[in-house]
């Protein structure tokens, strides 16, 4: 029995259909694997989200390695879990509304991240690990000292934070013109060239900034919203890697690691 | 089993059939309609976008798409004049700015433009801010498409049209403005149509310059509303207000098309 090519074609087609349906029907927690009792997207690999640039909590050096307050902090995670961290660099927006750790894209989120009530709904968070301040950054002599002195002016913000929502809330009452930047890079570029007259964001990225660009800025007022930073996981889905990251949050604050890293990265000492 | 040449042709062609309403139906039968409507047409979600969605955002996508084709169109005429020109300098010119503008993103340079002439003009903005920004920003790369498509239409200008204007004494210059060019746009009204409709598009860069709520278009509105909202229903939205719009374009191109057909 011999079959025609053109009956062969079709038979393909159809054996590429049955194939790209069922792979596509395939539950992926089948294929995830395990480390420490712990589910992992990756063999001996913590897979985490993060948004660049956004310094000291993650940015890349010299040699392009992705370093930061966060990835050490996430360092200690994947050594307890015998695992190696691997960083996967993705818009803000995905790691905020939960897409990219509902689709599978990362084990874990660490991208210096408010923890709020809208981003509870869609993910779970960590205990707190960070106690964040907004803050108003300006080019050295320009003379505004709080959000009443930009009435009018362009206030720069980065979309999908919670700087942002902060300068929202005040945009219509105090008549800001409020200028949003996809990345932070973005935000101090537009701040360096005067297209914006000030920028909000978390007091320790401007710290940062101030220490790479001497002379040239400074912070001249805070905004003390008692926000915290959390890690992330996947909604419901993964309570092991949660419980593990806890684990090390807490043992990293008890036996002095955590103190070392924030001195490294953020200067002075918690307060606590 | 021997089949004749019809027969098999038409099994191959009902198998492929069947292949084709099998992936469908599984699809369908296999999709999680409900969480995808949750994910996807949130109503309520819907409603909140009207009517900024048309009143500030389209209107700004539209005004975008309008100010950088206008700049390319005018810029790219000027090009491939400067193509097809006997002076040797400026073809070269052109074809250099051509080929450099049809190669890079037009996000490179819609972000050179936005941070870079602030950079190297001080305290001095670029005409007409933010738009002005992106009129500029995308009609450079524009232009660089359109001219070579406007010389194409040039060039297929039969050539005794000009020879018989310059026949009655007209300049080369007259003769091109009032006989040749008019002709040449008739035969590129498509695919200029063609890169209104791409630029349509291209118009949702502008969230590389940073935009505020009177600046906002399309896209960014959309996803900023999935911020807010922590759904994916905005995307949904702004992209049905696009197609509101390239749809009936694509349409008056298929018209343009047909008549031009019939008038041949």
């Amino acid at each position: 029995m011999r079959f025609d090519s053109a009956v062969r074609k079709a038979g393909l087609v159809v054996a590429i259909a049955a194939l790209a349906v069922s792979a596509g029907c395939a539950k992926k927690d089948e294929s995830e694997v395990q480390a420490n009792g712990v589910k992992l997207i990756e063999k001996g690999k913590l897979t985490v989200c993060t948004h660049l640039p956004y310094a000291p909590f993650q940015s890349k050096d010299a040699s392009g390695k992705v370093i930061g307050f966060d990835v050490d902090v996430m360092d200690l995670v994947a050594k307890d879990l015998g695992v190696e961290q691997t960083i996967v660099d993705t818009p803000f927006e995905g790691i905020k509304s939960g897409q990219d750790l509902n689709t599978g894209k990362c084990d874990a989120a660490a991208a210096g991240m408010t923890i709020t009530e809208e981003r509870q709904k869609v993910m779970n968070f960590s205990d707190p690990y960070f106690d964040a301040t907004q803050a108003m950054l300006v080019k050295t002599g320009k003379p505004y000292k709080s959000l009443d002195d930009l009435k009018g002016k362009k206030l720069g913000v980065q979309a999908a934070t919670t700087g942002r929502d902060y300068a929202r809330k005040f945009e219509k009452e105090k008549g800001l013109q409020l200028v949003e930047f996809e990345d932070l890079a973005a935000l101090q570029q537009a701040l360096a060239n005067g297209q914006i007259e000030a920028a909000v964001n978390d007091l320790p990225v401007w710290t940062e900034y101030i220490k790479e660009h001497p002379g040239g800025f400074e912070v001249t007022a805070e905004f003390d919203t008692g926000e915290q930073y959390g890690f992330s996981v996947k909604k419901d889905s993964n309570p092991e890697l949660l419980k593990k990251i806890n684990e090390v949050l807490a043992k990293a604050k008890q036996d002095g690691t955590y103190d070392k890293i924030y001195e490294k990265w953020i200067g002075k000492q918690p307060n606590s | 089993m021997k089949l004749r040449r019809r027969q098999r042709e038409r099994l191959s062609l009902w198998l492929q059939y069947l292949a084709f309403i099998a992936i469908i139906a599984v699809v369908i039968f296999a999709a999680d309609w409900g969480r995808l409507r949750d994910a996807f047409f949130r109503v309520d979600i819907i409603e909140s976008m009207f009517p900024t969605i048309i009143t500030v955002a389209l209107r700004n996508t539209i005004l975008y798409t309008l100010g950088a084709f206008a700049f390319g169109l005018v810029f790219g005429t000027i090009l491939a004049l400067m193509r097809l020109s006997r002076v040797a300098p400026y073809r070269w010119l052109a074809t250099a700015y051509i080929e450099l503008f049809r190669g890079l993103p037009a996000l490179l340079v819609l972000f050179l433009v936005g941070y870079g002439i602030p950079i190297a003009f001080p305290e001095r903005e670029i005409p007409g801010g933010v738009f002005g920004s992106i009129a500029i920003g995308l009609g450079l790369t524009a232009a660089a498409y359109m001219a070579e498509t406007i010389r194409a239409g040039i060039q297929a200008v039969p050539k005794g049209q000009m020879e018989a204007a310059r026949t009655l004494g007209m300049s080369h210059f007259t003769a091109m403005r009032t006989i040749v060019i008019p002709q040449a746009f008739r035969i590129v009204i498509p695919p200029l149509t063609n890169e209104l409709i791409l630029l349509t598009k291209d118009s949702s860069l502008a969230y590389v310059l940073g935009v505020t709520a009177q600046t906002i278009e399309v896209t960014k509105f959309g996803r900023d509303t999935l911020n807010d909202r922590v759904n994916a229903t905005p995307l949904l939205v702004a992209g049905l207000t696009y197609l509101a719009i390239t749809l009936p374009l694509s349409q008056v191109v298929r018209r343009l098309e047909l008549r031009y057909a019939k008038a041949r």
